[in-house]
């Protein structure tokens, strides 16, 4: 009978340890999907990295601009974008002049498609002209070229120099907020939102040579190796991937409910917290159960 | 001629991108500003031809051999063409269209569109399949074995349970610590290595400058 | 639910299931898929590359009479086409050369600054570091974190004697801290299958509310 009981939990574990990978799939799909369309009740809280660029930008100099530099491509986009909305509405909430570069071809189209959307939620509150968010004036997106080099040093000198035009083919020269950005003297903080190393790059030459702030929004996977420019000052704060971007968007949002902007948008990043917490009990489980199995294997083999 | 020449242009173009940090004489700036915002500017955008040449050169060979999958070359080939086609003549700004039209009734095949609607959801989509592939990996091989192996799991499960907001309302403290363990022992070890990364790059661009690494001037003569 | 009516988005779906079915097993979808995206990511690196960067670099300038010695730049550039023609390939090696050569001259002084001297500077424990004892003494423990570690990773001495144990906590930080890599590895790669299922659930089937 004992016999038969310990052969019985020697098969169960070996053929656990055997189990086909889509059956692993088939479990991350659900516990991904279940608290997607039911979420359970969650509130971000800030952490400390979080705080600090938020904290920076909501009280850096009204005459100093926000430059997000749209570093990241669609791979990362899921982790990353909702950083670019969140920051996007927190300088148009409190009135920041902000200029979006890409350092990657791929990051025209992903600055394009967030600044449509978060300027379409403003113009749809906006009951006069000053109120809406404007090309040109409000924001420049400046666009991407090539090599690196050009832009991250160019840019410390004139930024017309190495953007004639913007993105949308006028002349730089000839938008009103030219005359209040020209170079990085002018800019209070530049954040790179980046799915590579180009966070340090931007530190290594904008910073190194002229000074400027620069703050972090990255993907969860280069986010630890970042805390060493945490710490040392280099990075103006952090967004670490999805729970970054969640944090910086509850942030935004008790802010724009402070100024009366209580309209709706949907914060990608709150919206998957419920997802990322199921998806991480499970693969700690998976872990666990992969090493009771294990270890269940070898005693016996031994 | 054909080994030399390039590593002569490599070493006077690396002392020169050495001198712009170390002599703020405006001969040397406003030299290199022209340098920088001009020359490399066309010379770099001109590299994409090495990108998309290889691209073309890979998928016509496959064609023409009619190596396993050739058909699916075909599909590479005309989207880009098509794509290029679109992007070249239709304009950037769906508000100021160019040569060719590219809205029919209310359907838009611009540039952008093509973006949001095929290469946004086929980049991310192939990552996602990372998620799958990495929870498949933490069932079959992460395995405790011996102390530090151990210390590396905990570590994680820290992280993991930390970085959720549900977390908080079960351990108070839990969000704060894993925090620590970012900001304190994990800054130590990055920062080591950190250190060794920095080396190896300046080690690896004195010997670039230098010509002793010569492995990018590629086989042949 | 609330299907989209935009047709890019029920392309995107589709797109999205395409590559999907790739967890089942690999199949012609998949393949197709595959194959449009390298295709269509290309053409949009060449339109951009021709709008924003030759037209206002070089074929604006230079067609209207300005900077004329840019068509210099120009026939440079053009040796990259050199690659494909095997009897002056070499001539690739110049752009590159250039590239290669003004690249790491930039880099050596600036990376040193950014990434030694910096981190250097941040490592040191000073008195002032212990105006608050707490901060003073995390800075101590990142102190004794980075010199174990930098031990562990020296293999030009034998670990014996008092090198032994200094690399041994060399090694406990390093575990903790590939970890919290790890940890935050999870987080990122199930991030991006959320944003996936976001779109799916919520911009296409509008599940999501």
């Amino acid at each position: 009978m004992a016999a038969s009981g310990s052969a019985g939990r020697k098969g169960f574990w070996e053929r656990l340890q055997r189990i086909d990978r889509r059956w692993i799939y088939l479990v991350i799909w659900l516990v991904v999907m279940v608290p997607l369309i039911k979420p359970f009740p969650i509130k971000p809280v800030a952490s400390p990295p979080v705080q600090q660029m938020f904290s920076y930008i909501d009280s850096m100099p009204e005459d100093k601009a926000l430059i997000i530099s749209v570093d990241y491509s669609p791979d990362t986009q899921a982790e990353l974008h909702p950083m670019t909305l969140a920051l996007l509405r927190h300088a148009f909430a409190t009135d920041r002049r902000v200029g979006l570069v890409a350092t990657t071809v791929y990051g025209l189209g992903l600055g394009e498609d967030a600044l449509r959307e978060v300027k379409r939620e403003f113009d749809s509150v906006a009951t006069r002209h000053e109120d809406s968010v404007i090309s040109g004036e409000d924001f420049i997106f400046w666009g991407w070229t090539t090599p690196l080099l050009t832009m991250m040093l160019g840019m410390g000198e004139r930024i017309t120099n190495v953007f004639p035009v913007d993105y949308y083919g006028a002349r730089t020269e000839s938008l009103p907020m030219t005359r209040h950005v020209k170079n990085y003297n002018d800019v209070g903080i530049l954040v790179s939102v980046a799915g590579s190393s180009m966070p340090i790059s931007w530190v290594a030459y904008a910073q190194t040579q002229f000074g400027l702030r620069i703050g972090c929004g990255t993907t969860a996977v280069s986010a630890a190796d970042y805390y060493t420019y945490l710490n040392s000052g280099q990075f103006t704060g952090m967004l670490a991937g999805m729970r970054g971007a969640a944090e910086y968007e509850q942030l935004t949002r008790e802010k724009m409910d402070r100024l009366g902007m209580t309209w709706r948008v949907r914060n990608r990043g709150t919206e998957a917290m419920s997802s990322q917490t199921a998806a991480h009990i499970a693969i700690i489980l998976f872990i666990v159960v992969g090493n009771i199995g294990y270890f269940a294997t070898r005693r016996r083999k031994s | 001629m054909k080994r030399k020449l390039p590593l002569i242009i490599v070493l006077v173009t690396g002392i020169f991108g050495v001198l712009t940090y170390i002599i703020p004489h405006p001969i040397i700036q406003d030299t290199d500003a022209v340098f920088r915002n001009d020359i490399l500017r066309v010379i770099g955008a001109f590299s994409i031809v090495l990108g998309i040449g290889s691209i073309l050169r890979h998928h016509f060979i496959k064609i023409k051999r009619k190596a396993e999958h050739w058909g699916y070359s075909w599909i590479t080939v005309v989207a880009l063409f098509v794509s290029a086609i679109i992007g070249l003549f239709g304009g950037i700004d769906p508000t100021r269209p160019g040569l060719l039209p590219t809205q029919v009734g209310g359907f838009s095949f611009h540039i952008q569109s093509l973006f949001t609607g095929l290469i946004v959801p086929l980049g991310s989509t192939m990552f996602a399949l990372l998620a799958f592939f990495m929870a498949s990996a933490a069932y079959r091989a992460f395995r405790a074995r011996n102390l530090e192996a151990t210390l590396l799991l905990v570590s994680a499960f820290i992280l993991m349970l930390g970085a959720v907001p549900l977390t908080r309302m079960i351990v108070r403290e839990l969000p704060s610590f894993a925090e620590w363990i970012l900001a304190v022992p994990n800054t130590a070890a990055k920062r080591g290595i950190g250190f060794g990364i920095s080396l190896g790059i300046l080690a690896t661009s004195l010997k670039i400058i230098l010509g002793i690494e010569r492995g990018w001037l590629g086989g042949g003569e | 639910m609330n299907l989209a009516t935009d047709p890019w988005v029920w392309v995107a779906a589709i797109m999205t299931l395409a590559v999907f079915s790739f967890l089942y097993k690999e199949n012609p979808f998949y393949r197709a898929a595959e194959h449009l995206f390298v295709g269509v990511s290309n053409g949009y690196f060449i339109t951009f590359t021709w709008h924003r960067v030759l037209v206002p670099s070089l074929i604006d300038p230079v067609g209207h009479g300005q900077k004329l010695w840019l068509i210099l730049a120009a026939i440079v550039g053009a040796l990259y086409f050199t690659r494909f023609i095997p009897k002056i390939s070499w001539l690739v090696r110049i752009p590159i050369a250039i590239f290669l050569g003004y690249g790491s001259g930039m880099s050596l002084l600036r990376s040193v600054e950014a990434g030694i001297i910096a981190q250097v500077k941040a490592t040191i424990v000073t008195r002032a570091t212990f105006a608050n004892w707490q901060a003073g003494l995390w800075a101590l423990i990142i102190l004794v974190g980075v010199v174990c570690t930098i031990t562990y990773f020296f293999f030009s001495a034998e670990r014996k004697g008092v090198l032994k144990p200094i690399s041994y906590v060399g090694i406990i930080f390093v575990m903790v801290g590939f970890g919290a890599s790890f940890g935050y590895t999870v987080m990122a790669r199930i991030s991006l299958f959320i944003g996936r299922l976001q779109f799916l659930l919520g911009d296409w089937l509008g599940l999501i509310r």
